[in-house]
């Protein structure tokens, strides 16, 4: 009876409860989702802008509504208010106006000319991991790296996926001189030194986040595209696709409803090792200086002053270990999706 | 050509070129199809067999029009005329896009159940595509007949949210006789439809097969490797040899009287415990099968033909109606 009343799986989800097994990689996965979620919420949680104040039975939220110079609530500073010392201020002079900061008050971009700040300041119980050279706060700024730097490789991965899934699922699918003509770019375009061509464009033009993007995907199109373009060629010679020809489904349909699915494993197992690979990109070219333009938090540009100071550990220590235990992560997950695909647990099906 | 005819197939050709060299230049041709005519009518059984590779899948694949599919610079030659009611369609020369209205009349059961169903669909899926694409059915009146169809190939219709690697190979393949159904097709093309299964499972299936033929008022193009198989279930039968179509003629005449001399040769071989042809002599075949790819010139059987003559070289062998409905591809046994 208990046989009858299984529900059927689908391969997916029967992988997916294999993947949940794998303690190591499910456990990083989750962390690292849960904190990538969280790193959208970092204006909220780690900053120098009050995210409630009451000022003169007045409510203002600096987070959301962004400058306020520091006259508007009575502080003699010039430019815009310095929370933290107004919070103390009032707390001293037990006033009715009151404000409510992040748990960690502090901003990666606020430096030596706001006034409390120290360059090399070690670290301590207001700076976690200390200060850098030019005063800003580590801690602060590592954790919006972390946020550039998945948001980064996630947006590289997808957008060669999407391409590659477009331009090899075609190849592979229709063949013939389209296939051909492709083959020919490829070719062609994986022989030019990329990374030269990286440097060159980016110190021709400001690079930008999304500049960056562009300038990679132009890059890596290629690998996904020739595995699609295998995926879709030993797909569409099967009995399957030419009964839903025969049925008279359109080439769409047939390729992005019956072939896509079954092109699914390379895909995710490879999503992984990618995002890996758009991590460590974004931090050689921060690192060699052209990658996102300064101030922009990242880890790559904390390694190259780190370096440089060599002396200051918490400046080496902080982006190496960030760095180390994300994408260590990351390869756990990788690990244990490959894993779950394994194919001799479905020896016939893969 | 009677009245009842549902399809024509006149000098059909399916030619593949074959590509080589730096600039992809054309370098040979197979042929695996070299112009074939026969006919199937209404509610008939046509059993075809020859040996591997003689062109039994393309031609039945030619006649869905999937070929191109997976060859697009196939060349195909000839006609294979539908009778659709009034209408007469010609699925050699209408391109995918015009032929799309006229796919749910001709269907398909292929030889690998594993391979022909997708494996991340649900049977419930798979069966009800073709009446999503054909048909207004409400999902509900889809799901009505899912069941439905899945009872009538011997399944039950609570196995319908099932995956196909949940299923035996038996059972896969009756869920490809359900889609093949589900739009009430007037042609089955059956490529070997039980090659593929356990011998123990074969018989079973073919008889489903054929309780159901009487059911839906379907024709079938059964294909198979050896006559014995088709014996038994077809209304006619068609011999091939290496793109040629070698015999055609009614079931009974062509196991009982066959004519051409790869016909015979094919039925020596059959192991039957058949008291009139106990004494029958083996003829053994010599030589191996030629390639399409460089066919004999004249009667492409005359590499391995006993009684072949040096007059066999010069020009192809016309396939003739040498008795009534009986064609044959020899001058020589006329
Ligand atoms: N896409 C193609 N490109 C080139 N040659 C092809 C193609 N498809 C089939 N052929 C050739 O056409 C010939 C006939 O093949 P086909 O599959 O029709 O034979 P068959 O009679 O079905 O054989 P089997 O009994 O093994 O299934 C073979 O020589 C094969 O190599
Ligand atoms: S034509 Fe000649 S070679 Fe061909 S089957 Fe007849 S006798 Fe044999
Ligand atoms: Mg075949």
């Amino acid at each position: 009876m208990p046989e009858q009343q299984e529900i059927s799986l689908s391969i997916l989800k029967k992988r997916w409860l294999k993947f949940k097994t794998l303690k190591r990689g499910y456990y990083s996965f989750v962390l690292l989702v849960i904190l990538y979620i969280l790193s959208w919420f970092l204006p909220l949680l780690v900053n120098n802008r009050a995210l409630i104040l009451s000022y003169e039975g007045e409510m203002y939220f600096p987070v959301v509504s962004g400058y306020y110079a520091g006259s508007e609530f009575g502080q003699d500073v010039p430019g815009e208010t310095i929370y933290r010392q107004l919070q103390a201020t009032w707390e001293t002079e037990d006033s009715d106006n009151w404000m409510i900061m992040p748990v960690y008050p502090y901003s990666p971009y606020e430096d030596i000319t706001v006034t409390g700040n120290k360059m090399y300041d070690p670290p301590s119980s207001t700076h976690w991991l200390g200060t850098d050279n030019t005063g800003r706060d580590v801690f602060s700024r590592l954790c919006y790296a972390f946020n550039i730097s998945i948001s980064f490789a996630l947006v590289l991965t997808i957008l060669n996926y999407f391409i590659g899934v477009l331009i090899g699922g075609s190849m592979g699918y229709f063949g013939g001189k389209f296939d051909l003509f492709f083959q020919r770019i490829i070719e062609i375009w994986s022989s030019l030194p990329m990374l030269f061509v990286i440097i060159i464009i980016s110190s021709i033009i400001r690079p930008s986040f999304f500049l960056l993007i562009f300038i990679y995907t132009i890059v890596n199109w290629i690998g996904m595209t020739y595995l699609m373009r295998a995926e879709f060629y030993r797909e569409k010679s099967k009995d399957y696709v030419a009964a839903a020809l025969s049925m008279g489904q359109t080439n769409f349909k047939v390729m992005f409803k019956h072939i896509l699915p079954n092109a699914m494993v390379p895909i995710i197992t490879f999503f992984p090792f990618a995002v890996v690979g758009g991590i460590s990109a974004l931090v050689s070219l921060d690192y060699l200086g052209f990658g996102m333009p300064p101030p922009t938090p990242s880890w790559g540009q904390m390694l190259d002053v780190g370096l440089q100071n060599i002396t200051k550990a918490w400046m080496v220590f902080a982006p190496i270990s960030a760095l180390f235990s994300t994408l260590i992560m990351v390869v756990f997950i990788g690990e244990a999706v490959r894993e779950a695909f394994d194919p001799k647990v479905y020896s016939r099906l893969r | 050509m009677s009245k009842n005819t549902l399809v024509d197939v006149k000098n059909l050709s399916v030619h593949f070129p074959v590509h080589g060299g730096v600039f992809s230049k054309r370098v040979a041709t197979v042929k695996a199809v070299d112009g074939i005519n026969f006919s199937i009518d209404r509610k008939q059984i046509v059993g075809m067999v020859g040996e591997s590779g003689c062109g039994k899948t393309t031609v039945g694949r030619a006649m869905i029009n999937i070929l191109r599919h997976v060859a697009p610079d196939v060349e195909i030659g000839g006609s294979i005329e539908y009778h659709f009611g009034d209408e007469i369609v010609d699925f050699a020369s209408l391109s995918s896009s015009e032929v799309r209205k006229y796919r749910s009349r001709v269907q398909m059961i292929f030889q690998d159940p594993y391979a022909s169903l997708n494996p991340r669909m649900t049977v419930a899926q798979i069966i009800s595509e073709p009446l999503q694409l054909h048909t207004d059915m409400t999902n509900k009146e889809q799901a009505e007949r899912v069941g439905w169809l899945l009872d009538k190939v011997g399944l039950q219709p609570e196995q319908a949210r099932r995956y196909p690697h949940e299923f035996s190979g038996g059972q896969r393949q009756r869920v490809g006789i359900a889609r093949a159904l589900a739009t009430n097709p007037d042609l089955i093309i059956c490529d070997e439809p039980v090659s593929a299964l356990d011998v123990s499972i074969q018989a079973q299936v073919i008889n489903l097969m054929m309780d159901l033929q009487d059911e839906f008022d379907v024709s079938y193009l059964f294909i198979a490797h050896d006559l014995s198989v088709v014996e038994h279930i077809s209304d006619k039968i068609a011999v091939m040899y290496l793109g040629d179509m070698a015999e055609y003629g009614n079931a009974q005449d062509v196991y009982h009287q066959p004519r051409h001399p790869y016909s015979k040769a094919l039925l020596s071989a059959v192991p039957l415990p058949d008291p009139s042809r106990k004494n029958r002599k083996r003829i053994v075949l010599e030589g191996d099968v030629p390639t399409p790819l460089n066919k004999p010139s004249g009667c492409a059987f005359r590499t391995r033909c006993p009684i072949a003559q040096p007059a066999c070289a010069e020009s192809k062998p016309e396939f003739k109606e040498q008795a009534k409905d009986h064609f044959v591809a020899c001058p020589l046994v006329e």
